[in-house]
């Protein structure tokens, strides 16, 4: 272990960059989770011995707090047993290839029943209130602060957005975790420095600060895209369902209480409403319509995955 | 500790450190946060800790992941905001089952490699 100790770093900063090094290639969220718990613990380690250098601190941490590959082994081993534990769940089983034609079946209409594809819906339909939300607070923010800033108080007032814009997405990330299972980190971004001086360089140093303002811009356009695609989905699926149901219901002689003399007009065919065509074109529309709304579902799913690797992408700054 | 013992230490850890941060926030009337749970560990062992305090955060968030601790953030004035944890019922009644495991484990590991002259006899020919 000795050769450890001559690595172990000298300095808070120096911890972390090794860290991060030994944690290269892991999940984004996870690097920032360990990053955050290491800085907390050690600069909390460094208040509680006041008299003493942080070069000093760290020499003595090294065999209380573990070197950086030790920590970083350890993360990585709680994740790979996290992981393996969740891994019968419907999300994981979905994405292995159908082995058979009925697996293949099984595994279209299994959309179903995994609940992914359900959450992942929500995420989609909230996303344009959300997303209106986060693009009129953006918006806002940013224009006052420009319009503001001839005023001292323009100063203030951004530093105030700014932090309003991490908060907001911080929760946008456990949101998204929630409705997509992406793994989002689960500190919020702590500005883990003593002096706000140096709290808010940090801040405006961090990348992630501007993509989260860029993804509050984004949310907007995306929500109404992800809004109108599943809303039509959705309408489609059902609006040929339901009525199917109907003109079968007609079609085998069911008093509806319907207007007797309604004709309805199925694919350019307009059938007399109880024969054998109006119950078979019924069954088509049906079969259609389930068809499509089960298609929606995959599409939902699909881009609640898609969403949810963006949103990596732009909340949590390791992946910048 | 040579490197061999280390690494024995490390495997046998893999388990036990859930199950003593569990005791130790089941043992606390207070919430505890991460630093002071590490301290704790430290004072209660003389010389070279059994676990590396980096080592226990990662098991603090998955045990809160599994819904076993509940947690919540407390700005700092001295440094860092602080995340205090708290044992829930669901992690009570686990560390329950957990530590008549470890009874059971350790009482079965004692009667092979326990102060037996048997023991003894066997680590003198190593």
């Amino acid at each position: 272990m000795n050769a450890a100790d001559a690595n172990m770093p000298r300095s808070i900063k120096e911890y972390l960059d090794s860290l991060r090094a030994a944690l290269e290639g892991a999940d984004p969220a996870l690097i920032q989770d360990a990053l955050s718990d290491a800085e907390t613990h050690l600069r909390a380690e460094c208040a509680a011995r006041p008299g003493e250098t942080e070069q000093a601190v760290l020499q003595s941490i090294a065999q209380s707090y573990g070197s950086p590959a030790d920590v970083a082994a350890a993360y990585l081993e709680i994740d790979r047993t996290v992981q393996a534990a969740l891994a019968p769940s419907p999300r994981s089983s979905a994405s292995r290839p159908p082995s058979t034609p009925q697996g293949a079946v099984k595994r279209f209409f299994g959309v179903f029943g995994d609940p992914r594809s359900w959450t992942s819906l929500m995420l989609l339909l909230i996303s344009l209130f959300t997303g209106i939300f986060y693009f009129t607070i953006a918006v806002l923010g940013l224009s006052l602060s420009l319009g503001l800033s001839i005023l001292i108080i323009g100063i203030p007032f951004f530093i105030g957005f700014i932090g309003v814009s991490r908060l907001l997405g911080h929760v946008e990330g456990r949101l998204v975790e929630a409705m997509t299972g992406e793994r989002m980190p689960r500190r919020s971004p702590a500005a883990n420095t003593s002096g706000w001086l140096d709290r808010l360089k940090n801040i405006f140093g961090d990348l992630r600060t501007w993509t989260t303002i860029a993804y509050q811009l984004l949310a907007l356009p995306l929500g109404v895209i992800y809004f109108s695609v599943t809303v039509t989905g959705l309408a489609m699926g059902l609006g040929l369902i339901g009525p199917g149901i109907l003109i079968m219901l007609r079609s085998l002689a069911l008093d509806l209480g319907l207007d007797p003399d309604l004709n309805i007009q199925i694919w350019g065919a307009s059938p007399e409403p109880t024969s054998i065509e109006a119950t078979l074109l019924s069954i088509a529309t049906i079969v259609f319509g389930v068809l499509f709304l089960t298609a929606t579902l995959h599409l939902a799913r699909w881009l609640g995955r898609m969403h949810g690797r963006l949103a990596k992408r732009l909340l949590v700054s390791a992946a910048a | 500790m040579s490197e061999l013992a280390r690494k024995f230490q490390r495997d046998l850890n893999a388990g036990l450190v859930a199950l003593v941060l569990l005791g130790v926030l089941a043992e606390s009337d207070e919430d505890l946060y991460g630093y002071d749970i590490a301290k704790r560990l430290q004072r209660a062992r003389e010389g070279d800790p059994l676990f590396k305090e980096g080592t226990i955060y990662p098991v603090l968030r998955s045990l809160a992941a599994s819904g076993w601790l509940s947690s919540r953030i407390v700005p700092s004035y001295s440094g860092p905001p602080r995340r205090y944890y708290r044992i829930t019922d669901e992690g009570r009644a686990v560390l329950a089952e957990w530590r008549s495991v470890w009874r059971e484990t350790r009482d079965f590991v004692d009667q092979f490699t326990g102060p037996s002259p048997l023991t003894e006899a066997s680590s003198q020919d190593a």
